[in-house]
């Protein structure tokens, strides 16, 4: 789907059209679900979090702020997983902020587009020292104080690999986006 | 470019992860707000943490991985109530005494400002009160409403195990069932699978020549698993499960512990 259609059907989700938020559902279920499942390992719970995500944008859809719908939601999703996971354990993850408005630069508008597969092959392609601590952060849910402490790696080397992995990887879908 | 300059660099990326705790990202956007280059490293980056995310979404050929088909009708019916016309109370006004009482003018202005003063205090503390309350109703009205679907489901799932026109196709340990299209799994007596092994359903549709993944399971402590297979069972010629890894599998991995056709 592309960005500007997420943004026209979102406006329409404001005057309460179900056919722009089934829209919305069918576009980006499952991206939700997945985050949601590969956060938690748990189908009902997945399940749990994508209900809230959507009743979520459903009941205040000016949360979303305009530019790239899929990054807001899945912070959504995340934050969601999060609340839960904090509900199993007491940690104290980092959040992203859900109502920070998107910039409407082209990049993230480019990457809106971008397939998931394409993705899982740039991050596939990067050092796995780099890699699991970028994987461990989003989908773990656990600060970098954490994966440091869990890989005895020293705090320094775990924040230098985590910029290091996500510029590697901005490139990567950079080139992927203009082949 | 100086090393404490490096240092925030990688901060602000920790922060565009969202792996900082809440004290240190705090002091993460304090520093951007002054300073061009973090703010600049922090687009950058937020696009590529984006992307992480999107990773995570299941391809829609792969069935076991996908949320299960009756959730987007149970948000459906969610979405649709809220908008249903509210009966809206018109509220009655008690009658007024509207008998003039003549007090000296200095007593009614103090009277006046304490009565202000209270009430700003307690309307601050209503405010925050009621916005607790308005969260927590939120909260709960969200979970009602998704154990109310729950529930619904099971007592779909009930209702089709014993109705007297279900078939049922006993297998070791169990039986499957459909009734009226729908397809379940019911297992009383399945093994334990050690860690890291799920059990997995497959599919065969009518005229395929090949099974199709379908949902991944464990069963309780007791060996208990009832499962509904998302297809139609008047398409479908056979059902098996098989153990797998946990996540699914795209094919069969090991032989079928049980392969039932539908007929």
């Amino acid at each position: 789907m592309e960005v500007t259609d997420a943004n026209v059907l979102v406006a329409r989700v404001k005057e309460r059209d179900t056919g722009a938020f089934e829209a919305l559902y069918d576009a980006h279920h499952r991206l939700v679900y997945g985050v949601a499942f590969r956060m938690l390992a748990d189908r009902p719970a997945a399940e749990d979090v994508t209900q809230t995500v959507f009743l979520k944008l459903w009941n205040s859809p000016e949360l979303f702020r305009g530019g790239n719908f899929a990054a807001w939601i899945v912070r959504v999703t995340r934050n969601r997983a999060l609340d839960l996971i904090r509900s199993r354990a007491t940690r104290n993850e980092g959040e992203l902020p859900e109502s920070l408005p998107e910039q409407e630069a082209i990049e993230d508008v480019a990457f809106a587009r971008i397939d998931a597969e394409r993705v899982r092959s740039a991050l596939a392609m990067l050092p796995v020292e780099q890699r699991e601590p970028i994987e461990l952060g989003f989908f773990g849910g656990i600060t970098h104080e954490e994966i440091a402490r869990r890989s005895g790696t020293p705090l320094g080397t775990i924040k230098t690999r985590i910029r290091s992995g996500l510029r590697k990887l901005r490139d990567a879908l950079d080139q992927a986006v203009t082949a | 470019m100086s090393d404490r300059i490096h240092e925030f660099l990688d901060d602000v990326a920790v922060y565009a992860l969202g792996a900082m705790p809440a004290a240190e990202a705090q002091r993460v956007r304090d520093h951007m707000a002054t300073c061009a280059e973090c703010r600049e490293e922090y687009a950058l980056l937020k696009a590529a943490v984006a992307a992480v995310g999107q990773s995570a979404e299941t391809p829609a050929a792969d069935a076991p991985s996908c949320p299960s088909t009756l959730l987007k009708p149970r948000i459906m019916r969610a979405i649709r109530e809220t908008i249903k016309p509210a009966v809206q109370a018109v509220p009655t006004s008690p009658a007024r005494d509207n008998r003039s009482i003549l007090r000296p003018a200095y007593l009614v202005a103090a009277a006046c400002l304490a009565i202000a003063v209270v009430s700003s205090i307690t309307d601050i503390v209503l405010t925050g009160q009621l916005k607790q309350a308005q969260t927590e109703i939120a909260r709960l009205s969200t979970r009602s409403t998704t154990l109310a679907a729950n529930l619904a489901d099971t007592r779909t799932t009930l209702a089709d195990l014993v109705d007297a026109d279900s078939k049922h196709y006993p297998i070791n340990g169990g039986e499957v069932v459909t009734h009226v299209g729908r397809v379940y799994v019911a297992m009383h007596e399945l093994p334990q699978l050690p860690h890291g092994k799920v059990y997995q359903a497959w599919t065969l549709a009518k005229g395929a020549k090949k099974v199709a993944p379908s949902v991944t399971f464990v069963p309780n402590a007791r060996g208990v698993a009832v499962i509904a297979i998302p297809i139609d069972a008047r398409s479908t010629a056979a059902v098996a499960l098989s153990v797998e890894p946990e996540g699914g599998s795209k094919q069969p991995t090991t032989k079928p512990i049980a392969l039932v056709p539908l007929t």
